[in-house]
């Protein structure tokens, strides 16, 4: 028998068998291979197969029998091989997702993943998505993003570009974060808006599908009796599925899908892959939510831990306090009175002395020396008060003019006449008043010697960017700079330069709370000081 | 001749104030505590009384609000060891505060302002 396929032969051409091509080269040396991957498909083998079965040999129809058997186990195992290929593909997909969504606790990077997803061509390939989240406070189902064309046009445009990129579902979801979540959230606000619907609207065709917990395909929407036809009219489309999202059967929120754009037909298949992407994106989603929650949660506790650890610090500094005023009051009683009791019985005598009498040196002495030391007694008090100074915003102006007139007695006595000038609406100082009124009042009253004919003070203050400073000119004064240096050195001899002791404290005091104060001596105009308060707390700084 | 009331826990004080105050010609009646100062109040009429603020274990503002409340003619002047009693609210209550020393200029100009004050309110009427 001439057999028109070329079966029997062990060797042929390229061009022998029409089902061989270019590629398939080995074949052409390989029988067995030929036979069972091309003849049974090809029209020459089945002709050739037909004229056997016409042979009347006993064989023929067992052959024909084996032939077909052998050629539907083959479709059979192809459409399984192409099942397998394709469960292979969506578990790949399900594994990068997991780990994509086991790796976010950002709500709104699980989001992007999770809609990515539904609608990338290598995901589940719907057309558009929108996500709905359950707001158990409020007790709604909000409409809350969404994402897909709106045309045809829109949506050759975004796969093309897609196609043109070939990313991972990660990639592709932080592209979406990063340059559409906003836009398309704007695109599909007003739809958005109308999708949200009371949790208790147990009639809605979404909360039926959330309650039931189960995907949902609507077909022929427009006319289902359980669909509100606003609704149908809203998405646009007669073919969606509703897929809620549950978490710890909890109703987390819910996907609605479609092919608004293909109308390509959702199949069983199709929803059976969405159910199982439905779990992990809904517990990644109710995690992302839990850990915003945390996060709230930490930042307060944070905050409580830094109010406790200021508040703790604020204890320990009115125990210092109390401490500093329980010494300084030991201090004022126990040297203060005999002080006063000394000095003062001595002046007593000496004013019953006459100066023939040579005691009366002795007396003066006592006398003397219990005024100097009751100088140093005010000066570590008023050290010891300025180790926690109270400060608040005080105006400059009332400041200076309580110094002036509290010191006016002193300063007429010595002939001296004084005057303050100010610039208009200067900024409130925030200063220990006492503490700065001390100063400037020390200040005005330095008794250094060295007493000039011109016996004017003259005060300024004035604006100097956050801080106002007060300028004080002693005109009267002629001490070189080294000796106005020495006298600002705390606890130094200064009695030679005159009673100028309080300016050192002044200077320590002021510098310890971050006042910078000069004091400048000038050839033939005297001293100048200047004092600078700031405008700020701070922590305004 | 006015009268005064000095009250202070130190009995060297109460004396130097004494000698001082009487040199200035004024009549001194003294008192160590609030007691002897409320039993010496009831039997004499006084024309200012100069208060210490810690007086051992009691408090001079407490007889100051007392005298306020109950001899409100009569001015009162605090003489503490303590300068940080100006800021007190409770020692406002009192006509002058002086810081003791051993110069007692300030405390005997501070008798002299307050008594001048009350004699112009007397002659005032008020």
């Amino acid at each position: 028998m001439d057999w028109e396929c070329c079966w029997d032969r062990d060797v042929i051409a390229m061009g022998d068998c029409p089902n061989i091509h270019e590629g398939d080269e080995d074949l052409l040396t390989s029988k067995r291979r030929r036979i069972l991957e091309k003849c049974s498909e090809c029209d020459n083998f089945r002709r050739d197969l037909g004229r056997f079965s016409d042979s009347s040999h006993p064989l023929a129809p067992v052959f024909y029998l084996v032939h077909s058997e052998y050629q539907r186990q083959k479709t059979q195992i192809q459409s399984l091989v192409s099942f397998l290929d394709n469960k292979t593909l969506e578990i790949r997909f399900m594994h990068e997702l997991g780990f994509v969504l086991q790796s976010s606790v950002d709500l709104e990077e699980v989001l992007s993943v999770a809609l990515t997803a539904i609608t990338a061509g290598k995901g589940f390939g719907m057309n558009r998505a929108f996500l709905l989240l359950a707001d158990r406070e409020a007790g709604m189902l909000k409409g809350y993003l969404a994402i897909g064309p709106r045309n045809l046009e829109e949506a050759s445009h975004t796969w093309n570009e897609i196609l043109g990129n070939d990313m991972d579902l990660k990639t592709l979801a932080m592209n979406f974060r990063k340059n559409k979540l906003s836009s398309e959230r704007a695109k599909f606000h007003d739809i958005l808006e109308q999708l949200t619907v009371p949790l208790s609207s147990h009639e809605h065709i979404t909360i039926k599908a959330l309650d039931s917990k189960h995907p949902m395909l609507i077909e022929d929407a427009f006319h289902h009796p359980e669909v509100n036809p606003n609704f149908a009219a809203l998405l646009g489309v007669d073919t969606f599925l509703l897929m809620p999202l549950i978490s710890r059967n909890r109703r987390v929120g819910l996907i609605i899908a479609d092919n608004c754009i293909t109308h390509r037909r959702i199949t069983d298949e199709d929803m059976h892959s969405l159910e199982t992407f439905s779990f992990p994106v809904a517990f990644a989603m109710e995690r992302a939510s839990l850990y915003d929650k945390l996060q709230i949660e930490l930042n307060r506790v944070t905050e409580a831990g830094k109010k406790l650890k200021e508040q703790q610090e604020l204890i320990v500094r009115m125990e210092n306090m109390a401490l500093v005023g329980r010494i300084t009051s030991s201090i004022a009683h126990s040297v203060r009175n005999p002080l006063m009791i000394i000095g003062g019985f001595a002046r007593s005598m000496l004013k019953n002395t006459p100066s023939s009498d040579p005691k009366r040196d002795f007396i003066e002495s006592i006398v003397a020396e219990t005024h100097q030391l009751e100088g140093v007694l005010d000066e570590i008090l008023n050290y010891s008060d300025s180790l926690y100074p109270a400060r608040d915003f005080w105006d400059v102006g009332q400041l200076v003019e309580s110094a002036l007139r509290d010191t006016s007695e002193v300063l007429m006595s010595r002939g001296y006449a004084s005057g303050y000038s100010s610039e208009n609406d200067l900024p409130p100082v925030y200063i220990d008043f006492k503490q700065i009124s001390y100063c400037l009042r020390t200040v005005l009253q330095s008794d250094i010697n060295g007493m000039g004919d011109d016996r004017t003070i003259a005060v300024r203050s004035y604006r100097d960017e956050n801080a106002v400073v007060i300028r004080i000119e002693d005109r009267s004064r002629n001490v070189t700079q080294a000796e106005l240096d020495h006298i600002l050195v705390p606890f130094s001899e200064t009695r030679d330069l005159g009673a100028g002791l309080g300016l050192a404290l002044c200077k320590t005091m002021l510098e310890k709370q971050g006042i910078p104060f000069v004091a400048l001596a000038v050839a033939e105009a005297g001293i100048i000081y200047t004092i600078k308060l700031p405008t700020y707390k701070e922590e305004q700084q | 001749m006015s009268k005064l009331l000095v009250v202070d826990d130190e009995a060297n004080i109460r004396l130097l104030y004494s000698e001082e105050l009487a040199d200035e010609g004024y009549e001194v009646v003294t008192a160590a505590n609030i007691a002897e100062a409320t039993e010496k109040l009831q039997l004499n009429s006084f024309d200012l009384a100069v208060l210490d603020i810690k007086l051992k274990n009691e408090s001079g503002i407490e007889l100051l609000q007392q005298l306020v409340k109950e001899r409100h003619d009569m001015p009162v002047i605090l003489c503490s060891a303590f300068s940080c009693y100006k800021d007190d609210f409770s020692a406002w209550l009192a006509d002058g505060y002086v810081v003791k020393s051993g110069d007692l200029t300030e405390l005997k100009h501070e008798i002299a302002r307050v008594l001048a004050k009350k004699a112009q309110k007397v002659k005032a009427g008020l």
